[in-house]
């Protein structure tokens, strides 16, 4: 037993490096002086990226080995989870860099950002390999509980409180609902292990359908939530507008990227492998909630006067276009969602990271300040540009090479209507894209004098981080290899 | 599978390497810019020579010895794959002048030198990759990525109203590839995910015509719902009545360079993907829905003509004198009789040549006057008597003028008078509404010739110059080509002859 232990530890390495990490983060903090400015704590900072450095290059080493389950078969390390952690370690490290440099975190809490960070990518590692329903629970309430925190980091802010309790609130409530759910599963299919959920689904019977139907409806209200799906989606303009940019721009990655993998793969241990009527009612459920979640985000953009919020919009629309290839059920769907996951992960943060280094300069980040940015960086307004583009889904674009993989996983079922109105809804989204794209280019700016409002650093961050974003658009060729080797292990 | 010659790469390339060279000249330089940018185009102009030379006018379809093809995507089957054929061939070699002539009309520009020159040669290079690409992907790509410039050079050097221009243009297109895109991969899908299944040519000859297609739980034939999700991605961009409200717009807001690639070339992308993808790949759906499509064109011929004559705004008048032309075009497209296609290609090719004259002739008269009002909005006369002042300029105007109304001797007419021929059996009423509009077309150009050059010469058009050497000179290469072409149309016949044959032996079988 204790062998075994051992040896599933042995799995478990950046996890647990994680964790300790988190540890020495707070040993790290707790040992400066309280009047020291908060971004001036390098070792902090330190401390936290050699974590994730090393967590980055351990996962990096696993992802071609074979699926393992662990802890008596209650967590599983398999290429396809091991994919979705490297993409939230790259992305809770740069939400790390742009807290640090952002003025819109208070110096007095950005030790805590960081730390809190951590703590949710640790939610959100648990989350991606979870393999029963009470490590699943478990990972959505560490990574919530964090984030109510995070929400509501700006203190003296009143929308910033007034977020993080609503959040709380919502979460609280669906969290719930989601335990109510489970506790119904397990009653029916007497289990919570997601291996034996996965035989036990081909031998139900009507009556068990009955009852599975509105207990697993429950149980997806608690990750809808997480990942802002139409309806559960009330939650969020709030978050996103009370919470601080650097926040926002973490919740729209880490929290998004985790749910959708546990959507991908709960909806495969329960559905992928047998037929029945609970498929057919799910598929057209999943359906029904994706379009809805992209046209709502979509809509719900255009609106925007603050670029922040537009792009938290956006980012319920990106998940809803996830959501898409969930509805197809199997490794073609799963393949696309990892793609476009990656490719996501840099679009978000280069918007996010160039937003947050105008609204430090101006004080807000309504679409005005982004007036002619091409005059005082060139650069760095075209690779804002790129990467609209790209979030729109232009060619030759990887934001393009996303969406094309997920209408090929929707079209490959011949949901053909679905299909279109995914492709619309990158027609609206372009507007919206397009309002920041003209302002930078084709206006020009409010003050004659030119501003500095990128330091040297972060304008080499903000590049290389847009280098993924174009040659994934035309080199995908590998990025798709990995991702079709990235198998969901279930049984 | 690659052919023996990368030519079509080179010519495919070469304004990329164009570009690079632009970025890399210092922003100061300007001169070493344009001369750059010149020489670049005079090389592809070369090369696209070279192309014609190599050219055999006997095979009906791809020429094999200048195809490519280079794996890219293996998992899906995507090919870097380039051919040309006698349908695409007048377009490449169109697209080469007229460029070329584009950048001598841009010697002007002012404004972010650099850039412009960057972003044209872009343009040109993502114009042949859709003229090319034989991978519906890579035809794809080009097709939505050409978009990208075309949007900041309308945005950035167009006029007053360019940012709506540009964001209308954008979308609007944008719009309508998305449906072609949810067709492509449903081809994909349909036609088994195997080595073929985003080639072009592979695809052609009807396989779809006994499939069919659920949607909303009605059993649909597929080639027809998907013929019309391509119909409408094409018809935006010719425009097609009702999907042509951006083309006033952007032409107008467009600088003349950008205007006249828009006319010249963009617009025949649209009727080109009728030719290559729509008409091969479903030819029973393109047969079903040829009534439709001669209608719309009718429409098209009509409906434009009307508004090119309300115009007060001498660009507005020729952008929508474009959409009563692309009409003509449609009609050729839907005769699907020998003369009606070929009358419809080289109408592609002459409308390209003719048009183009009538935009750069506007631009030289706007830098001049820095405005385009035939009458002013309060009601005065906003140009007369050029005759007399512009002599050479007024020269120019009338054969422009002739050839896009398509006057017997000048290029305009032997395009027409095929396509007429080609649909008068299958459409006579048709046919004869559509004469009407040529005689329509007649009449808000000379009415518009009559008001800006005759009559008395108003004050401020005195100190007006004539054209200089630099614009006579780009002006010239198209003078010829809408006169020889309008005596001599047999080079351009004998180069589309065979494939446009093979397409309608084709559509001939439904």
């Amino acid at each position: 037993m204790a062998l075994q232990y051992l040896a599933s530890l042995s799995h478990y390495v950046p996890e647990a490096i994680m964790c300790l990490t988190m540890v020495f983060l707070i040993m790290v903090e707790s040992s400066y002086d309280n009047n020291l400015k908060g971004s001036a704590k390098g070792m902090l900072y330190s401390t936290a990226y050699l974590g994730l450095l090393s967590v980055f290059v351990l996962l990096v080493a696993k992802i071609g080995n074979e699926p393992v389950t662990i802890f008596t078969g209650s967590l599983v390390i398999d290429p396809f989870s091991n994919i979705a952690k490297i993409v939230m370690v790259i992305g809770t490290a740069a939400a790390i860099y742009l807290s640090r440099v952002s003025k819109d975190i208070y110096e007095e809490v950005k030790a805590e950002y960081v730390i809190l960070a951590v703590g949710i990518l640790i939610g959100g590692l648990l989350l991606s390999s979870a393999n029963n329903m009470l490590i699943l629970y478990i990972g959505v309430e560490t990574l919530s509980i964090l984030s109510y925190v995070m929400a509501s980091l700006k203190k003296n802010d009143e929308r910033s409180s007034e977020a993080g309790l609503k959040y709380a609130l919502y979460g609280g409530v669906t969290s719930g609902i989601m335990l109510f759910g489970m506790s119904h599963i397990f009653g029916v299919l007497g289990t919570i292990q997601f291996s034996e959920i996965y035989t036990g689904m081909s031998a139900i019977t009507s009556s068990d359908a009955l009852i599975l139907m509105p207990a697993f409806l429950m149980f997806f209200a608690g990750i809808g939530y997480k990942i802002a799906c139409v309806p559960f989606h009330m939650w969020s303009p709030d978050v996103y507008e009370g919470a601080p940019l650097p926040v926002t721009n973490f919740f729209s990655i880490v929290p998004k990227v985790a749910g959708i993998i546990v959507i991908v793969r709960v909806t495969n241990v329960f559905f992928a492998g047998s037929e029945n009527i609970l498929k057919e009612s799910w598929i057209v459920l999943l359906m029904i909630i994706s379009a809805l979640t992209m046209t709502v985000g979509n809509v719900a953009a255009i609106g925007q006067r603050s670029v922040k919020r537009m792009l938290a919009y956006s980012s319920i629309s990106h998940a809803g276009v996830m959501l898409l290839g969930v509805v197809v059920i199997g490794e073609i769907g799963n393949r696309a969602i990892l793609f476009y996951a990656i490719t996501y992960l840099f679009m978000t943060t280069v918007a996010f990271y160039v937003t947050s280094f105008v609204q430090d300069h101006y004080g807000n980040d309504h679409f005005e300040r982004f007036n002619g940015l091409l005059k005082n960086h060139p650069l760095m307004a075209i690779l804002m540009s790129i990467v609209m583009f790209s979030l729109a889904g232009l060619p030759p674009l990887s934001g393009f090479v996303a969406k094309f993989n997920i209408l090929s996983a929707v079209i490959s079922e011949k949901y053909y209507v679905l299909a279109a109105i995914a492709g619309f809804n990158s027609v609206i989204s372009l507007y919206y894209y397009l309002k920041i794209v003209k302002n930078m280019i084709f206006r020009d700016s409010e003050s004659e004098e030119s501003v500095s409002l990128f330091d040297f650093k972060s304008q080499a961050i903000i590049a290389a981080f847009s280098i993924p974003v174009v040659v994934l658009g035309i080199f995908w060729e590998q990025v798709l290899v990995i991702a079709n080797g990235a198998k969901l292990f279930i049984q | 599978m690659s052919g023996s010659s990368s030519l079509l790469s080179w010519i495919l390339w070469m304004p990329m390497i164009g570009v690079l060279g632009v970025l890399l000249i210092p922003k100061a330089k300007e001169n070493a810019i344009r001369f750059w940018a010149l020489i670049n185009t005079a090389m592809t102009m070369i090369l696209s020579a070279v192309l014609y030379m190599k050219f055999d006018n006997t095979i009906p379809g791809m020429q094999s010895a200048l195809e490519i093809k280079k794996s890219w995507i293996s998992q899906f089957n995507i090919h870097y794959h380039l051919a040309v054929d006698g349908i695409s061939l007048p377009m490449i070699l169109l697209t080469s002048l007229l460029l070329f002539i584009c950048i001598l009309a841009s010697w002007t520009v002012k404004k972010q030198i650099k850039g412009y020159f960057a972003l044209l040669l872009f343009l040109q290079s993502t114009v042949y990759g859709v003229f090319m690409a034989m991978d519906f992907f890579l035809f794809y790509v080009y097709w939505e990525v050409m978009l990208i410039p075309m949007f900041f050079l309308i945005g950035i050097w167009g006029g007053e109203n360019r940012e709506y221009a540009a964001v209308k243009f954008f979308l609007y297109t944008f719009f309508g590839s998305i449906l072609m895109l949810v067709g492509m991969v449903a081809l994909y899908f349909v036609t088994g995910q195997g080595e073929d299944s985003f080639n072009i040519l592979a695809m052609s000859g009807g396989k779809f015509k006994d499939l069919t297609v659920d949607l909303f739980g009605y059993a649909l034939p597929f080639a027809k719902v998907f013929f019309i999700a391509l119909f409408i991605g094409f018809a935006i961009k010719v425009p097609v009545f009702p999907f042509h409200t951006w083309l006033p717009h952007a032409h107008v807001q467009a600088p003349t360079a950008i205007s006249v690639i828009l006319a010249g070339v963009l617009l025949k992308m649209g009727t080109y993907g009728f030719l290559r993808i729509a008409y091969p790949i479903f030819p029973s759906a393109s047969v079903y829905f040829s009534d439709a499509i001669a209608w719309l064109g009718l429409i098209n011929v009509i409906y434009g003509a009307f508004c090119a004559m309300a115009q007060t705004d001498v660009k507005k008048l020729v952008a929508y004198s474009s959409v009563s032309h692309m009409g003509f075009v449609m009609l050729g497209l839907a005769a699907m009789t020998v003369q009606g296609m070929n009358g419809a290609v080289l109408q592609m090719f002459n409308h390209g040549t003719s048009t183009a004259m009538m935009f750069l002739l506007i631009g030289i008269l706007y830098e001049r006057s820095h405005h385009r009002w035939i009458v002013r909005p309060d009601g005065t006369k906003g140009f007369g008597g050029l005759y007399t002042q512009l002599p050479v300029f007024s020269i120019v105007f009338i054969i422009a003028m002739f050839a896009s109304m398509g006057l017997p001797g000048l290029s305009g007419f032997i395009s027409e008078a095929l396509i007429f021929l080609g649909i008068y059996e299958r459409f006579t009423t048709i046919t004869v509404i559509a004469v009407l509009g040529l005689l329509l077309g007649a009449a808000y150009l000379l009415w518009m010739f009559k008001r800006m050059f005759f009559g008395e010469v108003i004050e401020e058009n005195k100190s007006y110059t004539d054209m200089n050497a630099r614009e006579v000179f780009y002006m010239v290469p198209l003078c010829v080509a809408v006169i020889l072409f309008g005596i001599w149309p047999s080079p351009l016949l004998d180069m589309m002859k065979a494939s446009v044959g093979k397409l309608v032996s084709l559509l001939a079988m439904y």
